[in-house]
């Protein structure tokens, strides 16, 4: 809403946005990184979604009219935004203790101690990547600050991840740069967070943990990673719980899943990276943000046959409102995501199913009656003017969504087999799945090569 | 026994250098008689129903004002916002806005 308004300011047109006055922080907070910090908002009282039409036109007549006049007629006044420190400067010396007390007070830390960021440990992290330290990797809203490598080293230092680690930080902060991912959509309301997919030699090399609990913080290159993406959030694109970050709830960080490459290639299932267009054997990371997601468990049957239904079920069971990205706000953008413990994977490959066959199949069964799909849509947000059929007669969707009139005929979640995330990791022995409900646009699934330095063997040589 | 207040240490900054320059707001108007507001939406939470009851209102005071319907800008939020915002500038000046209504944050 604001940046549609600073498009019309930018070209000399006023603007009045209508804020729930609940938002009227984030309103301030994201006016700032877009240029326009004196703009004006008009608020709106509560939420829509719980009020009546009579209420409704009621607090639009007594509120936010006036509001929308005032910002349309008056010239707020000029804000002044505060200088700021330098990459290279010292913004506090000290004691663990005092470092630590100070990068929370500044809201520079996620509540957790940080691992004071000198100068001597961001150098020793530069020493891992070829790139310039103030190389510019992008440009991220809300804060609209630069995302440099040398940015990446000092909050990588923070997390308390290991020099060595640096390359892969760097890829991931190109995922988070990727306009695809959408990086400024991560202070919206679901609050759904990133997971970060590892995929490559790399994977043993640091240490990652790619077998049972694999979702568990307890793995240094798992959990730190983890924490890095979140840090950089915060301190580089903004993300401010109670300013930028407007989760109504919100998701602790993710630790780092790794695949098992190992089963996957015994299988002869390609691993995650090579659906982004990666070569298998490739250090490569993917990146896509969720709202949550669950764990299925004992998932039973000797069979690919008899595994699907269940499987199936357990995926449509993980979406709601989330199909808006597949139809309405977010045409073809849900990319559920699921990762099969290796023994289901096994099983299913058993069965002479490839991994495209798998998806096809997941593709076919993991469907809902249109009108159930219609509801959820009409649902969010109280719009009443989503239907399939007219989004199928506009040309919107594909035909798969309204190959009858027959409201209880089935649709799929997805517009493609190949939507489906597939990843094989987790205990080994162990047959359960687990579900991730995708973010749709606001975090869309991107991939990063991972670049190693050309010393990197001397470098990991040095460190014995 | 340690004691951590001899280990001393020169913390950096960890945010990004701004890349903002703080720009000036358009000018505002002295009256909405005669003047084109255009309602753009992010198509939830019922900015149809408010972009209604304020066009009704603003009719009442400024019964010259006339209204770009939002469905002529597409929906701000979502696959495609990007290009709608890019595009809104031109369309705006193609259609003659001059003032908009944009919601909605919530």
């Amino acid at each position: 809403m604001l940046r549609a308004s600073v498009a019309a300011e930018a070209v000399g047109i006023p603007s009045a946005t209508l804020v729930c006055e609940s938002f009227m922080t984030l309103a301030k907070a994201a006016s700032q990184g877009l240029g326009f910090p004196n703009i004006a908002v008009a608020p709106v009282r509560g939420h829509p979604g719980l009020q009546s039409k009579e209420v409704l036109q009621q607090n639009v007549r007594e509120l936010t009219l006036d509001g929308v006049l005032n910002a349309l007629f008056k010239t707020p006044a000029m804000v002044t935004v505060g200088g700021e420190p330098g990459a290279r400067d010292i913004i506090c010396s000290g004691s663990f203790e005092a470092v630590n007390e100070y990068f929370i007070k500044h809201e520079l830390s996620d509540g957790l101690p940080i691992v004071p960021p000198t100068v001597e440990k961001v150098e020793a992290f530069l020493k891992y990547t070829e790139r310039q330290a103030d190389e510019v990797l992008g440009v991220m809203l809300p804060d609209n600050r630069a995302a440099t490598v040398w940015s990446v080293a000092v909050n990588g230092v923070m997390a308390g991840c290991r020099p060595e680690y640096m390359p892969v930080l760097i890829a991931a902060v190109e995922a988070m740069v990727d306009h695809d991912y959408g990086v400024e959509h991560s202070g919206n309301t679901p609050g759904g967070d990133n997971l970060i997919v590892l995929n490559g030699p790399i994977i043993k090399e640091l240490g990652f943990n790619y077998t049972q609990g694999v979702m568990r913080d307890g793995f240094q290159a798992n959990t730190s990673v983890g924490r890095f993406w979140r840090l950089y959030l915060r301190n580089v694109a903004g993300f401010l719980p109670h300013k930028n970050d407007k989760a109504t709830f919100g998701n602790t960080w993710r630790v780092v899943v790794a695949e098992n490459e190992d089963v996957a290639a015994k299988i002869g299932w390609p691993p995650n990276c090579a659906d982004f267009g990666f070569a298998a054997g490739c250090n490569a990371l993917s990146v896509g943000r969720y709202t949550g997601g669950n764990h299925i468990s004992s998932v039973s049957g000797a069979t690919p046959e008899e595994l699907l239904p269940y499987i199936a079920d357990a995926v449509v069971r993980q979406y709601s409102w989330q199909i808006m990205f597949s139809v309405g706000q977010g045409y073809d953008t849900l990319r559920p995501l699921l990762l099969l413990s290796p023994i289901i994977a096994e099983t299913i490959a058993a069965g002479g199913w490839s991994k495209q066959k798998f998806r096809e199949e997941l593709f076919r069964q993991a469907r809902m009656p249109a009108q159930e799909f219609e509801r959820i849509l009409r649902d969010w947000t109280q719009k009443p003017t989503w239907n399939l059929t007219e989004e199928h007669a506009a040309g919107r969707i594909p035909k798969i969504f309204h190959e009858s009139g027959d409201p209880q005929r089935l649709v799929p979640l997805v517009w493609r087999p190949d939507d489906f995330q597939v990843v094989v990791t987790g205990d080994l022995g162990r047959n359960s799945i687990y579900v991730f409900a995708h973010n749709g646009v606001l975090g869309f699934p991107v991939a990063k090569e991972i670049k190693l330095p050309k010393n990197w063997k001397a470098l990991r040589g040095e460190r014995g | 026994m340690t004691d951590s207040k001899y280990n001393q240490y020169a913390a950096l900054w960890p945010r990004g250098p701004r890349q903002t320059k703080v720009k000036p707001l358009a000018k505002r108007l002295a009256t909405l008689e005669g003047k084109t507001v255009a309602w753009i939406w992010d198509y939830v939470f019922r900015g149809n129903e408010v972009f209604e009851q304020l066009e009704e209102s603003l009719r009442e005071r400024y019964p010259g004002v006339k209204f770009l319907h939002w469905d002529q800008f597409g929906n701000t939020h979502g696959s495609d916002e990007r290009n709608v915002v890019a595009n809104l500038p031109q369309k705006l000046r193609e259609l003659g806005a001059d003032a908009v209504v944009s919601g909605m944050g919530c």
